[in-house]
């Protein structure tokens, strides 16, 4: 395969951190490929579904392997394509479609304009013979226009808005394929090549990452509290794990970038796994508005502990994987503090790191509460998904187990250090000693079922309140576990900004442009004279500068 | 020896036998501020036996989550003993974790919880469920702030073992100005993780009968009682070592034990339950602001 990539050369480049990426794109496409078998059967324009999902995969394989700016840039930019016509196979979703390519192609035109930049700078399109320094601000500019697309493809804050649309409306195994897993590699892998390769990074960019990281986190995991809808939630999520990998490179210290680039496959895997589950229960239910869901565990046991293994993996519950990643973020934030470089915003980072860790978890409580366990909710009699469509999401919880409890063996070992180097570890965690304890400390627990209940009878029986049963009206669901924290001050005027729209580029760009367009409507009265009488100026002007 | 530390000391027994009997302490001293008898020493241990053999009865939804969601809890604050009771005793070596992990392992017991609440399908269980995370996300932000003040006070120390040896050379942590902010802060977010008057909520037996455990009967709920009981001895030694670790002689750990548990008592007994949304402006309000000033004072030296 390498040998292969090699005759190439200069075109496209194989090295530790593309192969890895490589072998991660394949494994979702395959996942995601036999997920769609059954998930997509009653759908409309199936042949073009596949058509495009394998264009996608080939894109973003080439993308991995660029090594001339151009090249990389039209596999990026195809793309953006592929997933608009992904997006659109479903016939409700034409304007979310809209939407995601004019945030991504627009970014994508700023790529253009950064790449531009940079030819004019090092006079070359090759990456692996760019050292950029930061010095001069058009090289800042660069940067900065290059990092804008990497955002908007891993929907980083302020490119975000598209992810959560999309996640709602969009095809769910296009969901959990791009927005959820191939686009997150695909930014996270572009923003450490320019953080690592193509740049030399300084402090002042360092910090530029980090606090737009430290934002998204945050932000849009508030957002994430207050959904009704499970898809949407989950598309919220996925914006703020981005933070993390942004923070991560920001903080510019070996054991950060390694840590970032450990979150970003392992935002992949519990992510798209996460994303599957919705899908199990939208195929089951019909449903994925959390207010009519509840009580699923019980009738769809293997999809419930994916969900919650995964639940468990992205709120950094240790010993599982979303854990380590991001415990390795935090020491990059720690080595700052000890080396007394901007200590007052690495410690803001530091906070907004963890307790967007809470957040999350809180989130995702609900969201188990809300949809598998509580009360029964209004929706069918359901039965578990047929196996093609839990394979995928058991695979999935399986590597969130082995990637967490053996992280430093598997993962780390064999796929993150070798491609950006070992760093020297801050902290301590003895992953598989803690795990082997807490499994005793379970077997203890059960010691005491069993010492007193030596026959191990256990009755089964109905709920009861005040002697009755429970009633359907009496049901208290997930949703509004967070309304307290909605009707606080702060709060609520977040939300209404925010339902208004007012964080969204999108429609902030669009009421720009209706504003630019008012400027010039009194031009356009619809009268021919009018307009023949500018052509005629415009071309007087014209020959008159021609001329002279 | 790791299992003779995990099983025996500090771990799962001796956390499990120093929690109950802390346990009987503070129920007596309630009964005595309460001028009635109060019960004997072995009462937390009698309770315990005699839960043990009561019937089992679980609802019929989620049987297995309900009946695997207090052996997480257990499971989770049993290894925070041991680590932090090892670290103690022997400050030259790391063991299994450094503080984030502590950090992390400690939300467990309250998701647990909320896990074997909701596995139950009962609404007042979901009631208390819900006020739990609530209550988690309160208290998170101040603990963590008052975390970040020993991070900034230690020079960048994540290791357990590495802050308290920190402590024994220079001095705690404690006598700082900043670390006695950081100290109160942490002292009140411990009150709200053991779920003690006035942040028991999610449990008040008088509004939403007990809550997240309505459904527990028999040996699930004494391992749930049982978390509870440890964590009354493990959250005081989290912060003994972070805070107040300038002797650890025996003597010393005991009397700053025994300070501390005074202090939760106290607390315990001179304060009415507070709502829900009047405990998260409590603790993202004043708590937060006198934790920022905290990590102000650490940053200029104090």
């Amino acid at each position: 395969m390498s040998a292969l990539i090699a005759k190439f050369y200069p075109m496209l480049i194989v090295d530790n951190l593309s192969r890895f990426i490589f072998w991660a794109i394949l494994l979702f496409g395959a996942l995601i490929a036999v997920y769609s078998f059954r998930f997509m059967k009653e759908k409309e324009g199936l042949a073009k579904y596949y058509l495009y999902l394998i264009f996608t995969i080939i894109a973003s394989l080439g993308v991995v392997l660029s090594n001339n700016l151009i090249l990389l840039l039209v596999f990026w930019g195809f793309l953006g394509f592929t997933l608009y016509s992904l997006i659109n196979i479903e016939a409700s979703a034409s304007a979310t479609a809209k939407k995601t390519l004019i945030i991504v192609g627009g970014t994508d035109t700023l790529m253009l304009l950064g790449i531009a930049i940079i030819w004019n700078l090092s006079q070359t399109f090759r990456i692996d013979q760019m050292r950029i320094a930061l010095d001069q601000p058009i090289a800042v500019f660069a940067y900065i226009l290059l990092a804008c697309a990497c955002f908007a493809k891993a929907g980083a804050l302020p490119f975000h808005s598209w992810v959560p649309d999309c996640a709602k409306d969009a095809p769910l195994p296009v969901v959990a394929l791009l927005p959820a897993s191939l686009d997150k590699l695909l930014g996270i892998y572009l923003l450490v090549r320019l953080s690592l390769n193509i740049f030399v990074m300084n402090n002042a960019m360092n910090l530029f990452l980090m606090i737009v990281g430290a934002v998204t986190i945050v932000a849009a995991v508030i957002m994430a509290l207050v959904q009704h809808d499970l898809k949407r939630l989950l598309g919220y999520h996925a914006v703020s794990q981005v933070g993390y990998m942004v923070l991560g490179i920001g903080t510019g210290s070996l054991i950060g970038i390694a840590g970032s680039i450990f979150h970003m496959l392992n935002n992949a895997i519990y992510k798209s796994c996460l994303f599957l589950t919705a899908g199990d229960v939208e195929s089951q239910t019909k449903t994925t508005d959390l207010d009519m869901l509840g009580g699923l565990a019980k009738f769809m046991p293997i999809t419930f502990a994916g969900a919650l293994i995964a639940s468990f993996s992205i709120s950094g519950v240790p010993p599982f994987n979303g854990f380590v990643s991001k415990w390795m973020i935090y020491q990059g934030l720690v080595e700052r503090i000890a080396a007394q470089k901007t200590v007052v915003i690495s410690v803001l980072c530091l906070l907004a790191a963890m307790f967007g860790s809470a957040l999350t978890l809180a989130s995702f409580m609900k969201l188990i509460h809300a949809a598998f366990l509580g009360t029964e909710g209004a929706h069918k009699k359901v039965s578990e998904v047929h196996w093609t469509m839990w394979l995928p999401v058991m695979i999935l919880a399986l590597l969130c187990a082995v990637f967490g409890i053996f992280a430093k063996q598997i993962p780390l070992n064999k796929f993150v250090f070798p491609a950006v180097g070992a760093g020297e570890f801050v902290g301590f965690w003895a992953s598989s000693w803690a795990t082997l304890l807490i499994l005793f400390g379970i077997l203890i627990g059960f010691l005491i079922y069993f010492l007193g209940n030596t026959k191990g009878l256990i009755r089964e029986d109905n709920n009861y309140i005040g002697g009755g049963a429970v009633g359907q009206d009496e049901r208290v669901s997930g949703v509004d576990f967070y309304n307290a924290i909605r009707e606080l001050k702060f709060f609520k005027y977040l939300y209404k900004k925010e339902e208004g729209k007012y964080f969204d580029i999108y429609e902030q760009g669009k009421n720009l442009l209706g504003f630019v367009g008012k400027l010039f409507q009194f031009l356009h009265n619809g009268v021919l004279p009018t307009y023949l009488v500018w052509a005629l100026l415009g071309t007087a002007v014209l020959f008159l500068t021609l001329i002279r | 020896m790791i299992f003779f530390n995990y099983f025996i000391f500090p771990g799962f027994l001796f956390t499990a036998v120093i929690g109950m009997l802390a346990s009987w302490v503070d129920r007596k001293v309630t009964a005595r501020v309460q001028w009635r008898q109060g019960p004997p020493w072995y009462q937390s241990f009698a309770d315990f036996i005699k839960l043990l053999g009561k019937e089992v009865i679980v609802p019929r939804q989620n049987r297995r989550l309900f009946l695997v969601a207090p052996l997480l809890a257990l499971a989770s604050v049993t290894v925070v003993a041991t680590l932090l009771g090892r670290s103690m005793l022997r400050p030259q070596e790391s063991f299994l974790g450094d503080l984030i992990v502590v950090i992390y392992l400690l939300t467990i017991p309250a998701t647990a919880l909320i896990l074997g609440a909701s596995a139950s399908a009962n609404p007042l269980a979901s009631v208390g469920a819900s006020r739990e995370i609530k209550l988690v996300l309160s208290y998170e932000l101040p603990f963590l702030l008052s975390m970040a003040i020993v991070i900034l006070k230690s020079g960048g120390l994540i290791r357990i073992n590495d802050i308290i040896r920190y402590q024994m050379v220079n001095g705690s942590i404690l006598s700082s100005a900043s670390g006695a902010v950081a100290f109160v802060a942490a002292i009140l977010c411990m009150q709200a993780k053991l779920g003690f008057v006035p942040f028991d909520m999610s449990e008040a037996e008088q509004e939403i009968m007990a809550g997240a455990l309505i459904e527990y009967s028999g040996a699930p709920l004494a391992i749930f009682k049982l978390t509870k009981q440890m964590l009354l001895v493990v959250l005081p030694i989290f912060l003994i070592s972070l805070f107040w670790a300038n002797n650890l002689s025996v003597m010393w750990v005991i009397l700053k034990y025994v300070i501390l548990l005074v202090i939760i008592i106290l607390i315990k007994n001179t304060n009415p339950r507070v709502k829900i949304d009047q405990a998260t402006r409590f603790f993202w309000g004043p708590m937060t602001v006198i934790c920022i000033i905290g990590v102000i004072l650490a940053l200029i030296g104090y």
